[in-house]
């Protein structure tokens, strides 16, 4: 393309692919302007196969990711329930409520829970516009009503947010009668009296338990 | 790059790359200012889990002259609100404050006795009955602080005591900033009539000493004072603040 008589000549850069590919990658949680500029570069150089791969993965997943229609967990689209939910080992009468499916994964790798989970697909966060209506709250209380489970485990965030949605649905299940319980807090399996903050020694103090 | 440590408000938290946040944060002697936490979603940072959201921390920063974010280097919490966790009311009163703090203020332009303000409404919201007008006060007192209070006592555009109209009825500019007498008030846009005893409680909304207490659990006389000051904040950020139909 050549300049208009006059005016600026074009910037090397200017091409509508690429300022596309740069917004898009600009979306990305995390992913600032230079971010998002250095891995458009880098996906304009790399083998042409690994930079397809990456969009047909994205297209896939966006394709044939879908929630569970019990947990809300993510699962492959030809299937209505994730594969925790469909193993029949798992322990029905214990219901573990996460944030987000990367704290469902984080809680399954650590392998000691042998329940189910309910992904409310966030927390209360009234600043960034997520109010109680927004949360997966209505399927946890279908759950419960069934009759089959015996425990909840609130196993959000230790944060204001967190907590803060942690009490709103413990004040949502009191009424059905079903035990509810906060995951612990406090020092860490490993960690040193000498060097736990204010914070983690009244968390543990509060929470201490009988030998 | 000055180190300068600082008491210092979370009012907004945006995690970014693996383990870092940004942070906006109301301090006390320098205003509002925006910070890099290098790892601050890890368990063992050094800013031991201080920097929640409405916690309130004695931080360390490396100040930037550029426009780049100032870096955070330490962050001890100094104060949490335990009722803010416990109830869902007055989790969005707080974050109404904080919503007010980040929309209202500038950046480094520090008022010290608006952080103190802002500590005391935050520290009380558990309180159900005086919220509504702790709430109120904190709004006015950041409209005082900042120099955008509207005039109460004398027309806003000549200074003269506004003589009550339709009984004891006064116009008040939403756009103009305070009262109106009946000969500056044709022609002004967004006017509102405050009765007598709308204008009184917002008057001892914003005064010191113990007068705005009367105001507790008055919802008849804190509805229009609600809609007032509600409006004359959302005329001032250009916008209805997005916790202010939950406060």
């Amino acid at each position: 393309m050549s300049a208009l008589p006059g005016g600026p000549p074009p910037s090397p850069t200017a091409s509508g692919t690429v300022d596309r590919l740069v917004r898009a990658l600009g979306r990305l949680p995390g992913i600032g302007a230079k971010s998002a500029e250095r891995l458009a570069h880098h996906l304009l150089r790399c083998p042409v196969e690994e930079a397809i791969e990456l969009a047909e993965a994205v297209r896939a997943a966006r394709d044939q990711i879908r929630h569970c229609e019990v947990c809300a967990h993510l699962t492959e689209s030809g299937q209505a329930r994730c594969a925790i939910c469909r193993d029949p080992r798992r322990d029905r009468s214990v219901i573990c409520v996460v944030e987000q499916s990367r704290d469902l994964m984080a809680l399954e790798n650590a392998g000691s829970f042998g329940g189910t989970y309910h992904v409310l697909l966030g927390r209360l966060s009234p600043l960034q516009g997520v109010f109680e209506d927004q949360l997966n709250l209505k399927s946890l209380e279908e759950r419960v009503q069934g009759g089959e489970v015996r425990e909840v485990i609130l196993a959000t965030n230790p944060t204001l947010e967190g907590d803060a949605t942690a009490r709103l649905v413990a004040d949502r299940l009191a009424p059905l009668g079903v035990a509810i319980t906060r995951l612990a807090r406090g020092l860490a399996s490993g960690g040193s009296l000498e060097f736990a903050n204010k914070e983690m020694l009244a968390d543990a103090l509060q929470g201490r338990q009988r030998l | 790059m000055a180190a300068i440590r600082t008491l210092a408000l979370v009012i907004r938290s945006v995690d970014v790359f693996e383990t870092s946040r940004v942070l906006t944060l109301y301090t006390r002697e320098l205003g509002k200012v925006s910070a890099l936490a290098k790892g601050a979603r890890r368990l063992k940072s050094p800013f031991q889990s201080g920097l929640d959201l409405l916690s309130v921390c004695d931080i360390v920063l490396l100040h930037k002259a550029s426009e780049a974010l100032d870096l955070l280097t330490e962050a001890v919490l100094a104060e949490r609100y335990e009722a803010l966790t416990h109830d869902t009311a007055a989790l969005y009163g707080g974050c109404y404050v904080a919503e007010l703090l980040d929309a209202l203020t500038d950046r480094h332009d520090p008022h010290p006795r608006l952080f103190d303000a802002s500590r005391v409404t935050l520290r009380h919201l558990g309180d159900p009955v005086s919220r509504p007008s702790r709430i109120l006060r904190f709004e006015l007192a950041c409209l005082r602080e900042l120099g955008l209070m509207p005039a109460l006592d004398t027309c806003v555009h000549c200074g003269q005591p506004p003589s009550p109209t339709e009984g004891d009825r006064v116009a008040f500019g939403l756009a103009t900033g305070g009262v109106l007498c009946p000969g500056c008030r044709p022609g002004q846009p967004h006017v509102a009539t405050l009765s007598g005893d709308t204008l009184e409680a917002i008057r001892a909304l914003a005064s010191p000493g113990d007068a705005w207490k009367a105001t507790w659990g008055d919802p008849e006389t804190l509805g229009p004072v609600r809609s007032t000051v509600g409006a004359v904040i959302s005329h001032l950020i250009g916008r209805r603040p997005r916790l202010l139909p939950f406060v």
